[in-house]
């Protein structure tokens, strides 16, 4: 028996450190944040049950509000850019059939550059006076732009940046799903004289659905804790129009130190990232073939 | 058939335009930032920007000069390479008996840090680290990090681990084997390359990542990526320092990525696609 036993024991003890540390590390603080949501810190620092308090808050708070429309919008605007342009590249990608290595490096460098680093870069490029962006635009006779200086400009420019790092990365994931496609299917369209068009439309965009949708849920659920490039760049300005959800509470916790509402804020987050997924993997579900 | 081949030609035609259109979309952002980080303080800020001028280094003198870029530098070394090793050190271990036993959750656990959002797990950590006086110590920003490092190990090593067919494990069970020494004797040689990938994309990560080290951190300990923000402090004036930091603190992770490209997108997915 103890044979038998002896094994189990030993596969126990192998994952037990992992174990360990997930639960020290990740669940554990995870409810953690839960418990202090519900908790009002005393200008001591000891820590009393609030009830729903911060979050009662948090609805009446405008820039709650005003974070979750920021967040959202920045999300589908950013999504759609990088699913349209990732999945353009990918089907380019896809036609030549010989592909430099050199150009798959070239198109995993944005995204595998730090975003504080993009962040850094573009700042310098975007810059309202002696930036390069501006003198290009001016060149061609169009108006310079604020770019991330302007309030009402400020989510697009964000937007653009984030969808030049990672459309490379949408692509490479739908470039994949396109090589898994079999190629029965074209061939059998070829021979039916359906136009390229069609057979994009028809046939290659349908099959594609469930690597675009997991595509979605992997940008989802970066796109909607947006945090790097907009704490480096703007900080959430100006006047708080970059203000999204995720920046808005790191800044109520570590410049605010109000660390029960900011733990609200970042429950309610992290609910809103876990609704999509569930949303998004149904969707994976529906269009499975 | 005269109008297919013409359609072909033409289509292959946009094919190219649109490759080399991406490719420079891709390319002239980080081209100019080497560049402007070998221009001299007068030229970086010209107006209209010059693309022809004599390079220098001026600007990565100032780094070792009046910052302590190499100091910064080491930090993030001891944070990114422990948080590797730590990484590997717990989730090898644990992917393999994820593949033998087929159970899966922890592994499917791990992915809620990838999933909430950073500052939920700093918040409590902040309390937990601030209660052991560990806020600014390489630990708190090991520790953190491996929280991001873990994950990609076990979730790049899984399939590696699975590709090793079952018989073998079988047969050195039968020869009187045990777990542990089929994980150290026969898993782990098999998936070295496996190990290769996971350390490198898990060394990535933990050097790109930014928020821990912007709260664990002190002016000691400080990563790279957290000083970025003294660096623009210094870039307004400075651009050519800036773009100089840049292009440094960019370089480790794009030529290690380079070098792991065929596996980046199944690594990156953490198992969600094939790639």
């Amino acid at each position: 028996m103890s044979s038998q036993q002896s094994p189990k024991t030993q596969l126990a003890a192998l994952s037990a450190p992992a174990v360990i540390f997930t639960v020290a590390m990740i669940a554990f603080p995870f409810c953690y944040s839960i418990w202090l949501s519900f908790q009002a810190f005393s200008s001591v620092g000891t820590t009393s049950f609030n009830g729903a308090d911060n979050y009662v808050r948090m609805v009446s708070d405008g820039e709650f509000w005003n974070g979750l429309a920021v967040t959202f919008y920045l999300y589908i605007l950013s999504l759609a850019l990088q699913l349209f342009f990732g999945t353009i590249l990918a089907l380019v990608m896809f036609r030549s059939k010989k592909l430099p290595g050199i150009v798959r490096s070239l198109f995993i460098s944005p995204f595998m550059m730090p975003p504080v680093v993009a962040g850094m870069m573009w700042l310098v490029i975007l810059d309202p006076s002696l930036g390069a962006a501006n003198y290009i635009l001016t060149s061609f006779g169009l108006p310079p732009s604020e770019w991330l200086a302007s309030p009402g400009f400020v989510v697009p420019t964000l937007a653009f940046i984030d969808t030049w790092q990672w459309s490379p990365y949408v692509a490479l994931i739908v470039l994949g799903g396109l090589q898994a496609l079999p190629p029965s299917v074209y061939e059998a369209a070829e021979i039916d004289g359906a136009s390229p068009v069609k057979v994009l439309f028809r046939i290659t965009l349908p099959l594609l659905l469930p690597t675009l949708v997991a595509a979605m849920i992997l940008r989802s659920v970066d796109l909607l804790r947006f945090f790097d490039l907009i704490y480096i760049t703007t900080q959430g300005g100006p006047a708080n129009a970059s203000n999204t959800l995720n920046i808005y509470g790191f800044r109520v916790g570590f410049e605010f130190f109000q660390l029960g509402y900011a733990s609200a804020l970042m429950v309610t987050l992290s609910v809103i990232v876990l609704g999509a997924v569930l949303v998004l993997n149904r969707l994976r579900d529906a269009v499975a073939w | 058939m005269s109008h297919t081949v013409a359609s072909n030609r033409w289509t292959g035609a946009l094919n190219i335009f649109l490759l080399v259109l991406a490719g420079v979309v891709s390319l002239t952002p980080m081209a100019w930032m080497v560049l402007s980080s070998f221009k001299a303080s007068f030229e970086v800020t010209a107006y209209p920007p010059t693309v022809i001028f004599s390079p220098t280094l001026e600007n990565y003198a100032t780094l070792w000069e009046r910052t302590p870029f190499l100091h910064y530098a080491f930090n993030s070394m001891v944070v990114t390479v422990s948080s590797t090793a730590l990484g590997i050190i717990l989730g090898a271990p644990a992917a393999f008996v994820a593949s033998w036993t087929r159970v899966t959750w922890p592994a499917v656990l791990t992915l809620a840090a990838r999933m909430a959002p950073g500052t939920l797990f700093l918040l409590p950590w902040y309390i937990m680290f601030r209660q052991f006086d560990m806020i600014g110590s390489y630990w708190a920003l090991i520790l953190t990090h491996a929280v991001i490092t873990m994950p990609i190990v076990i979730w790049v090593l899984l399939p590696f681990f699975d590709n090793i067919p079952r018989s073998i494990y079988e047969a050195a069970q039968v020869d009187g084997c045990s777990p542990l020494r089929i994980f150290f004797r026969i898993g782990l040689p098999l998936v070295a390359g496996g190990l290769a990938v996971s350390s490198i994309l898990a060394f990535v990560f933990s050097w790109n990542f930014f928020l821990f080290a912007l709260v664990l951190s002190n002016s000691d300990t400080k990563t790279l990526i957290a000083a970025s923000f003294n660096f623009i402090g210094e870039g307004s004036t400075n651009w050519g320092a800036l773009m100089a930091a840049a292009t440094l603190i960019a370089l480790p992770p794009l030529v290690l990525a380079i070098v792991v490209q065929r596996w980046l997108i199944s690594g990156l997915t953490l198992g969600a696609v094939k790639g």
